[in-house]
């Protein structure tokens, strides 16, 4: 998957899962959990979306929570270096 | 009406009685036989959707093993936060009754964690890991006990409607039954314990919060509830199974009507102590 689509995808689902009826779009550098669009019990939903775009298991541990920031850290933390 | 103090020796009295060694209790069997189910089947998260109906009886079997070992992944990693606070909560506030009986309860978690793990890790080669990320966040003065304490109750409470059910079903592997039957009897105590902390302790902050502050934990508590049943569906658990698109199994499964039906029953008694003791006012939707 092309990283813009791998882009547009995050934010499609972070907006879609933050039901925000003032937002229709998102910047990649928007913070998300600071913002309020995402609260904590919406990570382990986003960390399984991610998943499900990489079509491979996320293992936790690995991760700070800084890498939730926003989907410019996302993608680094999480796709950088396999897009196609 | 009974005293916590009174009520902790009590539950002692039958912790005491009741005591077992899970290092003995089981005679673990070297392989499973698939001719039983693991969890009843109307339990399995996917029951009732497109994608249970596509499984043959073989698959629905296998299914049912990933399952139960994903209900004691979870409870096993539910229970760690719990035995972690109330080591913090033993000695310095209590009175020797109820330090008495934490050390009980301390004691049967411990053997809880043992006993869904060495199950995992026999039969499925595995545990499920949580996907939970701790953020940093700033609480209210009693906000954080009462979110421990949701926290334990939520985990207990709908472990423990698997476990009844499991327990008496037939159909389901002894040695499953065994473990949801010796679950469930610590757990009703633990409960009764759990309910009597979550409600002194919600009175004790609630009274001091803003309204905003309120609506806010009773918020999180609403959304707590439907993220921990989130965790029922469990891509992995999908995969493993041998479904493809599990991902799309389980976003189906969330949003269907009877897969909501079905987590409404399971949480009955969890949200009507909810909503009898005053600590929820709307019924959640889960």
């Amino acid at each position: 998957m092309q990283e813009s689509e791998i882009r547009k995808q995050l934010r499609a689902w972070i907006l879609r899962r933050s039901q925000s009826k003032a937002k229709t779009e998102l910047a990649d550098d928007t913070p998300i959990l600071e913002s309020g669009l995402l609260s904590s019990l919406d990570v382990v939903e986003l960390i399984l979306f991610i998943e499900n775009l990489k079509g491979a298991e996320v293992d936790v541990d690995d991760i700070e929570p800084e890498v939730l920031t926003n989907v410019n850290t996302i993608y680094d933390g999480f796709f950088r270096g396999e897009a196609a | 009406m009974e005293t916590a103090t009174e009520l902790a020796v009590r539950l002692s009295k039958a912790s005491r009685k009741k005591f077992w060694n899970v290092y003995s209790v089981f005679d673990w069997p070297e392989k499973l036989d698939y001719s039983h189910w693991f969890m009843p089947p109307e339990l399995i998260s996917l029951y009732g959707t497109p994608a249970w109906e596509k499984l043959d009886e073989e698959q629905r079997h296998k299914l049912s093993l990933f399952e139960m070992a994903n209900l004691f992944s979870l409870t096993a990693q539910g229970e760690m936060p719990l035995v972690q606070g109330l080591i913090g909560q033993m000695y310095p506030h209590h009175d020797p009754d109820i330090t008495g009986y934490l050390h009980h309860f301390l004691d049967e978690e411990n053997k809880h964690m043992v006993m869904f793990t060495e199950f995992c890790r026999r039969y499925i080669g595995k545990v499920y890991l949580y996907k939970k990320i701790a953020l940093p966040r700033k609480y209210e003065k009693g906000e954080e006990d009462v979110s421990f304490f949701i926290k334990a109750l939520t985990v207990e409470e709908i472990g423990d409607y698997y476990n009844v059910l499991a327990a008496k079903d037939e159909r389901v592997h002894p040695i499953v039954r065994e473990i949801n039957a010796l679950h469930h009897s610590d757990e009703a105590r633990h409960i009764v314990f759990g309910r009597e902390v979550m409600r002194s302790t919600f009175e004790e902050h609630s009274a001091d919060w803003s309204k905003a502050t309120l609506a806010g934990v009773r918020e999180w508590i609403a959304n707590y509830l439907r993220s921990s049943w989130a965790d029922f569906y469990n891509p992995a658990v999908y995969r493993d199974a041998g479904i493809p698109d599990g991902y799309a199994a389980r976003e189906f499964a969330l949003g269907s009507e009877v897969c909501r039906a079905h987590r409404k029953r399971a949480s009955e008694k969890l949200v009507s102590f909810l909503l009898e003791s005053g600590i929820l006012e709307v019924e959640p939707v889960l």
